[in-house]
C-alpha cells in the first residue's frame, strides 16, 4: 500500500512538470497550429541559464525567472525570425524548428559540456517531509507539485475567466472567424507563444533541479509533451492537465511494477487510445 | 515526364554508374548508404509528399526487415534467397498492422506513428533473446543468391543502384497513376474526395502498406551493407531523419529523398571531420533550406533552371 | 574536362606510388612517413563527456611522448562517432580507406564495438578496442584483427560478488542495474559470483537508461533486502543518488556500488555518499602507485579534474600501442607484426601491470574502492575513490576455464 501511495505521489509530481511543459505546447499547437520541434530547446536553454544563475547567485527564484525569460526570449526570436516565415506549412515548420533545435543543442553542448549537471536548490527544499503511511517524501517534489497546481489554476483562470482567454478559446475553435471579428490574432499569438516558451524555460529549471540538466533533454521531454498534448487533445487546457496526470501516473506505476516494459506502458495505451479515439480525450473536432 | 527531366535523370544515372571507377571504396560505400537511406526517405515520402501523412515509424519496417534477414541468416543458417524475401515480408506485414494508423490524421497521425516506432525500438532493445539487445546481430554474411556472391563494395553498390532504379521506375508509375492522383486529392481536400465517392481510408491504407514494403526493401539492403543490425536502427532519430531527408531534398519528388539523404549523410560525415559543431551546420542548413529553398533542393534546382530568361518569349 | 583528367591522373599516380612503396617492403623506419592512428570517439551525442576524456587522455600521452614511436612521428586522426553504430561504421571506413590510417583505436559506446569490428573484418585494419567493453568482443564474437586494451564488462564485477558476500556480509541483496548490455554484464558478473558463494538475490531491478525518476525504481526494492547494490552508468548515477538520499533510503538500506561513482560523476554527488563502498573497477584515481600518482597529477594539472577510467584507458592505449610500435621498430605497415606485438608486450599502466590473455583481453587488477575526502596537492579538497581491496591479475573469465565460461553464454537479464 505504501509503495502504491508513494508511486502515486511520484506520478503526480512528474505530472506537474509535464503539465508545465505541455500546457504552452498545447496552446501553440492548438491555437497557432504550429509544429514546434524546438519547444524542448526552450526547456533546455531555460535549464542551463537557470543553472548558471542558481550557481552564481544562489537564488532559486531568480533562476526560475531567468530560465523562463531565456525560454521566452529564444521563443520570441524563433517566432519572429524563423517560424513566421513558414506560414501554415507544417513540413517547413518541422524542418526549420528541428534545425533550430540542432543548433541550440549543439551550442549548449559546446558551452556547458556533456555532463549531466544538478541544479542547486535552496537549503529549505532539500529535506524531506513525513507523510502518513510511513512515507518520507522530498520537499522539492512537494514544491514542484504545488507550483504545477498553482500554474494550472492561474492558466485555467486566464483561459476560462478572462477576455483574452475567451479570444484564445475562440481562436482554437475557429481562427478565421476570430480574425474576422476584429481581434488582433497576431497579438494574441505573440502573447500565447511568449507564455508557452516562458513556461517551457521555467519548467526547464524545475526539471533541472530534479532530473539534472543534460544534453539531449530537449528531445526526451518533447516526446513526453507531445504524448501529453495528444492524449489530452489539442488546444484543450484541461486536456493537458488530465493528459499530464495520466502520463505521469502511467510512467510511475509502469516503472514500479513493470520496469522492463516501461517503453510500452506509455506508448502502448497511447497508440490504442488514438486508434479508437483519434482526437484524444478532449480534442476539438478540428484536427488538421 | 518532360524532356529536361529525362535528360537530367539519364545524366545522373550515368554519373552513378561511373562512381566506382572514379572514387575509392569509402565513397562507394558512403554512396551506397545514401542510396539505401534515400530509399527509406522515399518510402516515407510516399505518405508525406503525396498523401500528406507525416509518418514517424518508417524506420521500424526498415529495422524489422533488417533484423529478420539477419536473424535468419546468422542464427538459423537460412540462405540469402529465402532470408531476403522473408525480411521484406516481415516488414510489410508489420506495415499492414501499423497501417491502422491511417484512421487518424494530421498531428494525431504523427503521434500514433511515433508511438508505434517507439514500441518497435523498445522490442528490439529489450527482447534480448531474439534481437541480441543493444549488441544487435553481427556477422551477417555477404549477400548471396546460390552461387552468386557479392564480394566487394562496388558490386554491392551496383546491386543497390539497380534496386533503386527499379523501385524508382515503379514508384514513378504509381504516383503519376490515378492512385497517386487520388492520394494527392486526399492530401489537399479530403472532404471533397469523399463527396466524389472516394474512400480515403482504403487509399491511404494501401499507400501505407506500399510504403512499408519499400522501407523493408531498403532495410534488407541496409543489413547487407553494414553486416550487422542494432536497435539504434529503429530509433526515433532514424525515424525523424527519414522524413527530414525527404523534406530537405524535396518532398513529393522522385529524387528529393535521395538528394536529402545525400545531403544529410554527406554533411555529417564530411563536416564532422573538420568541424566539431557539425550539428550546428546541419541545423543551419535545414533553416536555410526552409528560407531559401522551400521546395527542398529539388525545388531550388527547378526554380533556378526555370526559364526566367524566357519571360520575354511568351 | 582537363582538370578532371589531371585529377584522375593524380589519383592513378598516387595509387602507383603507394603500390611501389608497399612493394619496397621492410625499409628502415626513418625513411617512412608518420604513423597515422585513427581515433573513433563520441565527440557529440549522449556520451560526449567520456568521449572528451578519451581524447584528452590520448592527447596527453602522446604530447608527453612527443608524438613519437618506433622512430616515426605519430599523427592522430579523430572521427566523431556520435555514439551511433551507423556513424561509427562510416567513420571507421573513412579512416581506414580514405585517411589510410595504420590502425584504429576506439570506439567508446558499447554498441559501436561490433560496427567498428566489422570494418576491421572487411579491411583487415587492426583495431585496438578501447574502451568499448561488451563481453562478446573478446569471447564469443572475436575478430583476429581486433585486440582490446581496456576491459571486459563482467571482468570488473566478478570480484565484487566475492567482496559483497565475504566482506560486506550481504546475504539477501537487491541489485539495480542500467538496462543495456554493459549494465546487464556488469550486474550479471557480480550476481553470479555472489550466488556461487551462497548469496541470495532478493530482486534485480533493471532501469532503462532514459529513466528520469528513480523514485519509482526505489519503490520496487523489497523491504527485507539486507543490501542494495548498484551498477549504473551515465546520468542514471546522479539521478539515482539524488533519489536515494531525497527519499531517505539511506536510513532504510545499506548501499554498495558495484559500478557508479566514477571520477566524472563525483562532483555531482551528494556529500552524504562519502564513506560508501563506491566501485569495483580496474581504475580509480586513488590507486597508490608512483605511476598512477604521476598520471593523476599530470592530468589534474592539465584538465583541473581527476581522471576517470575512460581517460586512463585511452592514455594506456597510447602507452600500449607505443610499446608495440617500438618493439617492431615502427613497422606498422606489417599488420600481423603489429598485432603480434600488441599480444606480446606487457605494460605498466597507471592502473597496474597489463598483458593480453589468449582471447585478446587484458589481465588486470580490480580494485574495490571507497569514496573518501582527501587533500590533493593540485586540486585541493576532493572526493576520491580509494582502493580498500585489490584483486590481482583478474582474468575476464574469473576463475573459469575459458571453454567453460564460453559455454554459459553472455550475462543476460
Amino acid at each position: 500500500m505504501n509503495s502504491f501511495i508513494l508511486q502515486t505521489f511520484n506520478g503526480i509530481s512528474y505530472a506537474a512538470l509535464l503539465f508545465l511543459l505541455a500546457s504552452g505546447f498545447t496552446l501553440t499547437f492548438g491555437l497557432m497550429r504550429i509544429v514546434n520541434m524546438a519547444h524542448g530547446s526552450y526547456y533546455l536553454l531555460g535549464g542551463y541559464i537557470g543553472l548558471v544563475v542558481a550557481k552564481t547567485t544562489g537564488n532559486f527564484a531568480l533562476a526560475l525567472l531567468a530560465g523562463g525569460a531565456a525560454g521566452a526570449l529564444l521563443g520570441f526570436v524563433a517566432d519572429k525570425v524563423l517560424i513566421k516565415r513558414t506560414g501554415e506549412d507544417h513540413l517547413a515548420q518541422v524542418l526549420i524548428t528541428t534545425g533550430l533545435a540542432y543548433v541550440v543543442g549543439d551550442l549548449a553542448l559546446k558551452v556547458w559540456g556533456g555532463d549531466a549537471q544538478k541544479l542547486p536548490i535552496p537549503m529549505i527544499m532539500r529535506g524531506v517531509v513525513e507523510l502518513p503511511f510511513d512515507i518520507v517524501y522530498p520537499i522539492f517534489r512537494v514544491f514542484l507539485t504545488s507550483v504545477g497546481i498553482a500554474v494550472a489554476v492561474l492558466l485555467w483562470i486566464l483561459y476560462r475567466k478572462t477576455q483574452i482567454g475567451a479570444a484564445i478559446r475562440a481562436g482554437v475553435d475557429d481562427r478565421e472567424m476570430v480574425s474576422a471579428t476584429g481581434i488582433h490574432v497576431d497579438r494574441l499569438f505573440i502573447i500565447v507563444s511568449a507564455l508557452a516558451s516562458f513556461l517551457a524555460g521555467f519548467s526547464g529549471v524545475l526539471g533541472g533541479a530534479f532530473l539534472t540538466v543534460y544534453p539531449g533533454a530537449e528531445w526526451e521531454i518533447l516526446v513526453f509533451a507531445l504524448v501529453v498534448v495528444i492524449v489530452g487533445g489539442l488546444g484543450s487546457l484541461e486536456g493537458a492537465m488530465i493528459g499530464a496526470l495520466i502520463v505521469g501516473l502511467l510512467d510511475a506505476y509502469g516503472r514500479w511494477l513493470l520496469p522492463e516494459m516501461s517503453y510500452f506502458v506509455l506508448f502502448g495505451p497511447m497508440a490504442i487510445l488514438l486508434l479508437f479515439r483519434p482526437r484524444g480525450l478532449f480534442g476539438t473536432a478540428n484536427m488538421t | 515526364m518532360n524532356q529536361t527531366n529525362r535528360i537530367a535523370l539519364v545524366l545522373l544515372l550515368g554519373l552513378a554508374l561511373l562512381l566506382p571507377q572514379m572514387a575509392g571504396t569509402y565513397w562507394v560505400t558512403l554512396s551506397t548508404q545514401m542510396l539505401i537511406f534515400g530509399m527509406l526517405a522515399l518510402s516515407a515520402d510516399l505518405l508525406l509528399g503525396h498523401a500528406g501523412l507525416f509518418s514517424l515509424c518508417h524506420a521500424a519496417f526498415f529495422a524489422v526487415s533488417a533484423y529478420t534477414t539477419a536473424i535468419l541468416q546468422v542464427r538459423y543458417g537460412v540462405s540469402g534467397a529465402a532470408a531476403v524475401p522473408a525480411g521484406i515480408l516481415a516488414g510489410t506485414l508489420l506495415g499492414t498492422l501499423f497501417g491502422l494508423s491511417v484512421r487518424t490524421r494530421g498531428v494525431y497521425f504523427i503521434l500514433v506513428t511515433l508511438a508505434m516506432g517507439y514500441i518497435i525500438w523498445g522490442v528490439g532493445y529489450r527482447w534480448t533473446a531474439l534481437t541480441g539487445g543493444d549488441s544487435g546481430i553481427t556477422n551477417v554474411p555477404a549477400p548471396a543468391l546460390g552461387d552468386l556472391k557479392v564480394t566487394n563494395a562496388s558490386q554491392f553498390y551496383y546491386l543497390v543502384l539497380a534496386v533503386v532504379v527499379i523501385v524508382l521506375i515503379v514508384y514513378q508509375r504509381l504516383v503519376s497513376s490515378a492512385f497517386g492522383l487520388a492520394l494527392r486529392g486526399i492530401k489537399t481536400g479530403e472532404p471533397r474526395m469523399r463527396s466524389l465517392g472516394f474512400q480515403p481510408g482504403a487509399h491511404l491504407y494501401t499507400a501505407f502498406v506500399i510504403s512499408s514494403f519499400m522501407a523493408s526493401v531498403a532495410g534488407v539492403l541496409y543489413v547487407y551493407l553494414n553486416r550487422f543490425v542494432n536497435p539504434v536502427t529503429a530509433s526515433l532519430h532514424n525515424n525523424v531523419e527519414a522524413v527530414l531527408m525527404a523534406i530537405v531534398g524535396g518532398s513529393g519528388t522522385l529524387l528529393g529523398p535521395f538528394i536529402g539523404a545525400g545531403l544529410v549523410l554527406g554533411l555529417r560525415n564530411w563536416v564532422s571531420t573538420f568541424f566539431e559543431l557539425h550539428l550546428v551546420v546541419m541545423g543551419l542548413v535545414f533553416i536555410a533550406v526552409v528560407i531559401w529553398a522551400p521546395g527542398g533542393v529539388v525545388g531550388l534546382v527547378r526554380r533556378l533552371m526555370s526559364p526566367a530568361g524566357k519571360e520575354g518569349q511568351s | 574536362m582537363k582538370s578532371f583528367q589531371s585529377k584522375w591522373m593524380k589519383r592513378a599516380g598516387t595509387a602507383l606510388a603507394l603500390a611501389a612503396a608497399a612493394m619496397v617492403g621492410t625499409a628502415t623506419a626513418q625513411t617512412k612517413g608518420p604513423i597515422r592512428i585513427g581515433v573513433l570517439a563520441p565527440i557529440t551525442g549522449p556520451l560526449a563527456t567520456p568521449g572528451a576524456e578519451m581524447v584528452d587522455g590520448m592527447k596527453m600521452f602522446w604530447e608527453m611522448n612527443k608524438y613519437t614511436a618506433g622512430g616515426r612521428k605519430i599523427e592522430l586522426v579523430t572521427a566523431d562517432t556520435t555514439c551511433n553504430p551507423d556513424q561509427a561504421l562510416t567513420q571507421a571506413r573513412r579512416l581506414a580507406l580514405q585517411e589510410k590510417v595504420h590502425f584504429l583505436i576506439g570506439p567508446l559506446c558499447g554498441h559501436e564495438g561490433p560496427a567498428v569490428a566489422q570494418v576491421s573484418k572487411e579491411t583487415g585494419i587492426p583495431l585496438v578496442l578501447d574502451p568499448a567493453g561488451a563481453d562478446t568482443n573478446t569471447k564469443w564474437d572475436r575478430t583476429p584483427s581486433v585486440v582490446r586494451t581496456a576491459v571486459s564488462a563482467s571482468q570488473i564485477s566478478h570480484p565484487f560478488g566475492d567482496y559483497l558476500y565475504k566482506e560486506l556480509g550481504a546475504r539477501n541483496a537487491t541489485f539495480i542495474g542500467s538496462d543495456y548490455t554493459w549494465g546487464h554484464e556488469v550486474a550479471g558478473g557480480m550476481i553470479r559470483t555472489y550466488k556461487e558463494l551462497g548469496g541470495k538475490v532478493n530482486k534485480v531491478i533493471w532501469a532503462p537508461l532514459a529513466t528520469t525518476d528513480y523514485g519509482a525504481s526505489l519503490a520496487a526494492i523489497p523491504a527485507d533486502s539486507d543490501a542494495v547494490v548498484v551498477a549504473l552508468a551515465g546520468v542514471a548515477r546522479i539521478r539515482f543518488c539524488e533519489a536515494w538520499y531525497n527519499f531517505g533510503y539511506d536510513k532504510k538500506f545499506k548501499l554498495h556500488g558495484g559500478y557508479w561513482l566514477h571520477e566524472d560523476a563525483i562532483p555531482q554527488i551528494d556529500a552524504r555518499a562519502v564513506g560508501l563502498i563506491s566501485n569495483s573497477v580496474h581504475y580509480v584515481a586513488g590507486i597508490d602507485t608512483p605511476e598512477n600518482k604521476a598520471f593523476v597529477d599530470d592530468y589534474a594539472r592539465r584538465y583541473k579534474k581527476l581522471p576517470s577510467w575512460f581517460a586512463e584507458s585511452s592514455y594506456t592505449s597510447g602507452l600500449w600501442t607505443k610499446a608495440a610500435i617500438d618493439s617492431i621498430n615502427g613497422n606498422v605497415e606489417d599488420r600481423a607484426a603489429f598485432l603480434k606485438a600488441m599480444r606480446t608486450v606487457q605494460v605498466k599502466a597507471p592502473r597496474g601491470p597489463l598483458k593480453l590473455d589468449a582471447y585478446d583481453n587484458p589481465i588486470q587488477n580490480v580494485y574495490i574502492t571507497r569514496l573518501q575526502k582527501v587533500k590533493h596537492p593540485i586540486l585541493g579538497d576532493v572526493l576520491m575513490n580509494i582502493p580498500v581491496k585489490t584483486y590481482n591479475n583478474v582474468s575476464q573469465f574469473w576463475t573459469d576455464k575459458p571453454e567453460d565460461f564460453l559455454k554459459r553464454g553472455p550475462y543476460k537479464p
